[in-house]
């Protein structure tokens, strides 16, 4: 559980949690040729698939649609792969498991962690094409940092109740894609959330990451401070979940090493 | 003197299902009919304390438990039952190389390595170049990891482990893998670890290495604690006592039956159809049986039977006799092979000058070795009584057994009596 004592543990474990996290991302890319660029590649090619397919042939009208969609594939894709990672944070790494002892939340940590990494680097793409196509993020882009910090703690809450789960239930691998697939058309991505009525824009501001994508775009492209209570919501959402995410571990914890 | 870790009322239990339901569908379909699995125990109600600085071995047939203790402590696996307190920093060394990526280079794992074992990122980057060298795989340092062989594996995963300095060292059977060389090297290691003052817990089947390095020793059978205490007083109860042991007999253990007490005691034709010998047709008992031998004991140092000694220690070669009418001036002799059936010894009673009168009804004859100068491995022996012109009224070729348990660390087969100068 988050204790202070707890807290403290992770700290002393920081190497650790970094070195996991650097030695994965190096290894996803270590028998491809063009090694770390996949990790800018990919969001751009989808980026020119979805641009090509919702901008022209669904006539979608949105100011600065390319930064628009682009700010929501890479938001919505580190939610992706840090859960998808962290999901085989624990069976993925059996010899570590079994054989040694640390806190076993290092893991996850570790695992979300590779993923920011890829994230980030994918924020270096985004703020080159802000540059390209002259937009200058105002005052209200300080608003996206705090947002970004409750989406990992939103994906790390996640990630610790389906690493979890996914000892002792392998389906949970399986059920959470086919959840990814559809969240991923149910979240305000691809289109504005203005093109749903008022009554189903409150069903679809719900999830919290339809809040979190539709916050940052105001922030860093538009300029808009998202609204107190659209903050407090998702604070409140991503905590409720590393909470929820601390119990379901906590619980199967003790019992990893055998059950793996 | 304070206790460092203390192991109270320690209880493990393993669930093993008879059919493992690993998926949502497998717990519904299951979910109807009795859920089916067995309970191990594989430890039971285990209490001891280790004090600073102290090394304690812990000996015990294999699925004794031993291993699961050493997880325990190490807060890999969590107890049942009872409780485990550690006081201070705890490196477990259960398996070398935790955590490698074949796909690193040697330098990215060497980093890793000593990571998962705790080192500080300070430390590893002034002791790599250290690691690698002591390695001997300077040459190699940026090639992966899975272009090494595994022997250069074992030796860069040793080379990172021995740089932690941790309080208390857990170590499973890491002597085992690797040769003479290697073996030599973990010693040395821990001998300098014991010289720090590093508390050592030690799981081992070489009771020659935890008789040489362990104040105490812990003796499991089938979970529960049969005795904790001197090491030497230990590893006599295991080796002599058959404490420890019963279990690995009941379930026909090989090992435990070959070198056990059935060979020396079921008669010796009773072997007669053991397919070890059915190419070479040899005659496994002979004489004219004027003098029969009844039973050979080999008794320990207790004065106990056994077929399990100690090298070094005394042991008694009891040879029982019966003759059915009075038989003048019998020479009783023995010889010993090894397992390849070498003749290493040999010896009667007038050899060694002394002369039995005559023998008439039951009765025993000793031979009394004061030093048993074999190191280690089975051994065959042969007891037979003859007349004056070699004439044998029994002769009981190679049908009795015993085994020896290496005491030292000296290399062969046998001792020689010897001391350094200089």
């Amino acid at each position: 559980m988050i204790t202070p004592i707890h807290l403290r543990e992770l700290y002393r474990y920081r190497d650790l949690i970094l070195r996991l996290a650097w030695s994965d991302f190096k290894l996803r890319y270590k028998n491809s040729i063009l090694g770390f660029f996949w990790s800018l590649l990919e969001p751009l090619l989808m980026l020119l698939v979805l641009y090509v397919v919702f901008s022209h042939l669904m006539k979608i009208q949105v100011e600065h649609y390319q930064l628009f969609l682009l700010l929501g594939i890479i938001l919505w894709n580190f939610l992706d792969r840090g859960t998808s990672m962290g999901i085989f944070g624990i069976v993925g790494k059996p010899g570590l498991v079994q054989k040694v002892y640390f806190p076993r939340d290092v893991l996850i940590i570790s695992a979300c962690t590779t993923a920011l990494m890829m994230t980030l680097l994918e924020f270096v793409v985004f703020v080159a094409f802000m540059a390209i196509f002259g937009v200058a993020p105002t005052a209200a882009v300080l608003y996206f940092p705090p947002i970004f910090v409750l989406l990992f703690v939103l994906v790390y809450g996640l990630s610790l109740a389906l690493s979890a789960l996914n000892v002792y239930f392998r389906d949970v691998q399986f059920i959470w894609r086919v959840i990814l697939q559809a969240g991923f058309f149910a979240t305000p991505i691809l289109y504005p959330i203005t093109i749903f009525p008022a009554n189903l824009q409150r069903v679809v501001m719900a999830n919290p990451m339809a809040r979190i994508i539709t916050d940052s775009r105001d922030s860093v492209l538009y300029g808009v401070p998202p609204a107190a209570g659209d903050l407090a919501y998702v604070a409140a959402a991503s905590l409720l979940v590393l909470l929820a995410g601390y119990l379901v571990f906590d619980h199967y914890e003790p019992r990893f090493a055998e059950e793996i | 003197m304070n206790a460092v870790v203390e192991v109270e009322g320690l209880s493990k239990t393993f669930r093993i299902p008879h059919e493992k339901r690993a998926t949502v569908f497998d717990t519904l379909a299951g979910a109807l009919r009795k859920n089916e699995y067995e309970v191990f125990n594989v430890l039971e109600d285990v209490s001891f304390s280790v004090n600073e600085g102290e090394c304690v071995g812990v000996i015990g047939e294999n699925g004794s438990g031993k291993s699961t203790l050493l997880k325990v402590i190490a807060n890999i696996l969590r107890p049942t039952k009872g409780k485990v307190t550690v006081r201070g920093r705890m490196t477990p060394f259960l398996e070398l190389g935790v955590g490698f990526q074949p796909d690193l280079t040697v330098r990215e794992n060497v980093a890793m390595y000593a990571t998962i074992m705790g080192l500080s990122n300070g430390m590893i980057r002034d002791r790599i170049e250290d690691v690698i060298s002591f390695a001997g795989l300077k040459k190699f340092e940026d090639a992966k990891l899975k272009n090494l062989s595994s022997g250069m594996q074992v030796r860069l995963a040793f080379s990172t482990a021995i740089q932690t300095d941790p309080d208390i060292l857990l170590v499973d059977e890491v002597l085992a893998v690797g040769d003479m060389e290697f073996q030599q090297k973990c010693f040395e290691v821990f001998k300098r670890y014991r010289k720090e003052g590093v508390t050592i817990l030690f799981v081992s089947h070489d009771l020659g290495a935890i008789r040489r390095f362990c104040d105490k020793t812990l003796l499991l059978s089938s979970g529960r604690q049969v005795a904790f205490g001197d090491t030497g007083e230990i590893i006599d109860r295991y080796v002599y006592g058959g404490e420890g042991r019963e279990r690995a007999e009941k379930e026909g253990d090989s090992e435990s039956s070959e070198g056990g007490g059935e060979v020396e005691t079921s008669p010796p034709e009773a072997q007669r159809d053991s397919p070890e010998n059915e190419d070479e047709i040899r005659p496994r008992r002979w004489g004219d049986g004027r003098v029969v031998i009844t039973d050979v004991e080999l008794l320990d140092k207790f004065g106990a039977r056994g077929s399990r000694f100690n090298s070094f220690d005394p042991m008694t070669v009891r040879i029982h006799y019966e003759a059915k009418e009075r038989i003048n001036d019998p020479i009783f002799g023995i010889a010993i092979y090894d397992e390849e059936e070498r003749h290493l010894y040999g010896t009667n009673t007038e050899l060694k000058d002394h002369p039995i009168e005559s023998v008439e009804g039951s009765g025993h004859v000793d031979l009394l070795v004061s030093r048993i100068p074999m190191l280690s491995g089975k051994f065959l022996l042969t007891v037979a009584v003859q007349n004056r012109d070699c004439e044998p009224y029994d002769w009981i070729d190679r049908q009795y057994s015993f085994e020896v348990v290496p005491s030292g660390r000296d290399a062969g087969i046998v001792e020689v009596p010897c001391r350094w100068a200089k």
